[in-house]
């Protein structure tokens, strides 16, 4: 992110009325590889093929904001790597990290990676100081330390069934679990900080905090997400594209003060729940209009945002998620000209 | 008619030991195994059904009351096998080839077997071809096609293809479902349904075998 962009995210989050609503969008894997006319593997294995999309979309949309900015990274595979996940590659699907956990006992054996060292972790380092002297050249600055969330990872070592039922039959365990997780994130976040000091955010990605109820959440989301916020740094920015009208009132305790969230919610509801106090990014339908819409899909359905807005503070319009595969570049045009139009 | 209530409390509660001692004490007293699935289990996975859709279940809930529906299952199995009890339907059910999601499928394959159904899981990353044998081994009414990801959704239409080349497509009901699925694209592929979420899918799966 430039200066200005990282100031103007900063104003949003201190509650300034900005005399024009920004715009942002979660950028990654799944879009931009295909959009930039690469495979997907090629963009993970080339560090210059991975420069020249990033570059590619930031010169396509100067009006917007790309957050985190200069991602480096592995689809799911980056922090399951670290714990010994096979990761599974095909030229243009997502990579997948198989389970290294067989049953709830195989917990008692996980141990902590070493973060400097461990599976794809160095590589994602090793990219961005490679680049980092063209990131800078190109005037932006590394500013979010990323990782995906505890609960995430949790599902990726042992598999999303057996670790949403495992919270119920073998509670002790997946506390064990959680804690060897959360053990972790705060030590990679820390060595990212430490390797690009820039770095004043923490983006956390975790989908399976939206699929527990509310008890479940205060007993094995919160406190580990508490855990890793914990470090001092200006925006802490979560991205759950599930529904999480349960967990929502609770973010703030875990000093979170950015939301990606899904279309399941409105931005008022949202609103309401959080407080007004964390701000959001979103979120017309990433699918249904932003993917597969016309231009004019894509501006009616900003404008029915837009218009029905109850309170234009806190917000960075963008979709409900990170761009998904397939987005048209006239379809982000028109989303940003009809934000502008707006009064944006 | 047997007071299943134990039973139905146990599965509620996700608590697959008191379930199966409930079943058993069902059973030694006389209850017929059939009238325990359809008035026992099948009545309690739908109110965990109807919980999860309102919002008062969520995951973890659904997954282990599924799981003390199925240790009851083993139970009755032999029973229903012995009594020659024909299940509401019988569905094969898969994440489509090159998706290795399971969560999805999974609770439909839960809540299918709840409402009666037997179902045939075959897992995740399945080919056409699989999909196309199981079928045609087990007499299936019914395919299930599962994808959370919106690149692998082209691969419920290359199965589709495949049981239209096989000859098979005018036997089997398809429906498909998972995250980036929708009616429209339902139509567009030539699906006989779609379900929105899990709990729609065990009404999905009535509809088209004609319960």
């Amino acid at each position: 992110m430039t200066t200005p962009q990282w100031e103007t995210l900063l104003a949003v989050i201190r509650g300034e009325q900005l005399r024009r609503l920004p715009t942002g969008f979660i950028i990654d894997c799944p879009w931009l590889p295909n959009w930039a006319g690469h495979t997907i593997l090629d963009y993970f294995t080339d560090e210059r093929i991975w420069m020249g999309a990033h570059q590619k979309a930031l010169a396509a949309f100067p009006d917007t904001m790309f957050l985190p900015g200069f991602w480096s990274e592995y689809g799911m595979c980056t922090e399951p790597s670290a714990f010994g996940a096979t990761s599974s590659w095909n030229e243009n699907d997502f990579p997948f990290a198989k389970k290294v956990l067989r049953t709830v006992e195989d917990v008692d054996r996980l141990e902590k990676p070493d973060v400097r060292k461990d599976g794809l972790l160095p590589f994602v380092v090793k990219r961005l100081r490679h680049l980092q002297p063209e990131i800078e050249r190109a005037g932006h600055q590394i500013r979010f330390a990323v990782a995906r969330g505890p609960l995430n990872i949790a599902t990726f070592l042992m598999g999303t069934t057996e670790f949403l039922e495992a919270l119920k039959t073998d509670p002790v365990r997946m506390h064990r679990l959680l804690t060897i997780i959360a053990d972790f994130l705060v030590e990679w976040i820390a060595y990212q900080r430490e390797c690009f000091p820039s770095i004043d955010g923490i983006l956390m990605l975790d989908d399976i905090v939206g699929f527990v109820g509310k008890n479940d959440f205060l007993t094995f989301g919160l406190p580990y997400l508490q855990r890793v916020y914990s470090a001092n740094v200006a925006v802490k920015f979560f991205h759950n594209d599930a529904p999480c009208k349960v967990a929502a009132p609770f973010l703030t305790q875990a000093g979170i003060n950015l939301l990606n969230f899904g279309v399941q919610h409105s931005v008022n509801d949202m609103k309401t729940w959080t407080g007004g106090q964390i701000t959001l990014l979103g979120n017309i339908p990433p699918r249904d209009v932003l993917a597969q819409g016309t231009p004019a899909d894509v501006e009616r359905a900003v404008t029915i945002l837009v218009m029905g807005l109850q309170d234009r503070s806190r917000l960075v319009l963008s979709c409900g998620g990170g761009i998904p595969p397939g987005v048209p570049t006239e379809n982000i045009r028109a989303f940003i000209a009809a934000v502008q139009k707006l009064g944006g | 008619m047997h007071d299943f209530s134990k039973l139905q409390e146990a599965v509620l509660a996700g608590n697959s030991a008191a379930a199966v001692a409930a079943a058993r004490q069902a059973l030694s007293e006389g209850a017929d195994p059939l009238d325990l699935v359809l008035h026992g289990i099948s009545p309690a996975m739908a109110e965990v059904g109807r919980l999860f859709e309102a919002g008062d279940y969520f995951v973890p809930e659904l997954l282990i009351s599924a799981r003390a529906t199925k240790e009851v299952f083993v139970l009755i199995r032999p029973l229903l096998a012995k009594q020659g009890a024909q299940p509401t339907g019988r569905v094969v059910l898969g994440t489509v080839q090159g998706d290795l999601h399971d969560i999805g499928k999974n609770l439909v394959a839960a809540l299918l077997e709840g409402g009666g159904f037997e179902v045939i899981d075959l897992g995740v990353s399945v080919s056409p071809e699989k999909f196309i044998a199981a079928v045609a081994d087990k007499k299936a009414q019914i395919v299930g096609l599962s994808a959370l990801l919106t690149t692998t959704l082209p691969a419920m239409k290359t199965t589709l293809d495949a049981f239209r080349s096989a000859g098979l497509r005018d036997r089997v009901k398809v429906m498909i479902g998972g995250a980036p699925v929708t009616q429209s694209f339902a139509d567009t592929i030539g699906a006989d349904g779609y379900g929105e979420n899990a709990a729609s899918a065990v009404q999905l799966a009535r509809r088209l075998v004609g319960v």
